[in-house]
């Protein structure tokens, strides 16, 4: 059946291209902080709300600060939309399903995952977990979809 | 829902894949029919009635779950 809220198959190579190497840089960005990104990535940057700590909150102003994280962030959500919301190459009802089956579990296990965090993880270390849910549905989901598309090729094997 | 799309395939003389292509889906589809892990759209089993030249309900039965 025709699915028109999917991106044509071409997406999901571009989507790997940009989602690997983007994982790479946010996982050095991590372990070197974020204080330590490039100087070159100061820029002034319009904000619609701005919260210093220990400072005053403005609104709709321009600020300036080190926009390595951001635009990190938004490029593995680019790639992770491109490699999760394409068509596959021999797309039909049944890889569909697997595709909503798959969703459905990443964000039911995305929330199980958030209550275990809620129940066992407090004070400053739980901007941490903010900061892995905020990816966790999408990352979740492709490595589901990807797995039970593997399974599914695997079981034919063999068989004419 | 039961089918006999495997049967209906040795009587027909038709690999998984070649009936795949005739109602352009996926070899993984026919193969998770045959299996009962996936039952078809109203579509689909149309389709593959009309593959077979027999109606549906002599490929697809209801079970007592269903």
């Amino acid at each position: 059946m025709y699915q028109k809220i999917l991106l044509p198959s071409y997406f999901k190579k571009i989507g790997w291209w940009i989602l690997i190497p983007t994982t790479l840089v946010g996982i050095i960005l991590f372990i070197t902080g974020v204080e330590n990104a490039p100087s070159w990535m100061n820029l002034h940057v319009f904000a619609f709300f701005n919260e210093e700590l220990l400072g005053e909150t403005r609104l709709f102003t321009v600020i300036q600060t080190n926009i390595t994280a951001t635009v990190v962030s938004i490029f593995f959500i680019i790639g992770g939309y491109f490699v999760g919301f394409s068509k596959e190459k021999n797309e039909d009802e049944y890889i569909a399903q697997t595709r909503l089956y798959a969703l459905l579990w990443a964000v039911k296990v995305n929330y199980i995952l958030l209550i275990i965090s809620l129940l066992f993880i407090y004070g400053l270390s739980f901007l941490y977990v903010m900061l892995y849910n905020m990816f966790t549905v999408l990352v979740l989901f492709i490595f589901r979809f990807n797995f039970m598309l593997f399974i599914n090729a695997k079981s034919i094997t063999g068989e004419k | 829902m039961k089918n006999n799309i495997k049967v209906q395939r040795a009587i027909a003389n038709l690999t998984q894949e070649e009936l795949a292509k005739l109602v352009s889906v996926s070899r993984q589809t026919i193969n998770a029919m045959e299996a009962n892990k996936y039952v078809p759209s109203t579509v689909l089993s149309l389709k593959i009635a009309r593959v077979f030249q027999k109606p549906v309900e002599e490929i697809f039965f209801l079970q007592e779950e269903d």
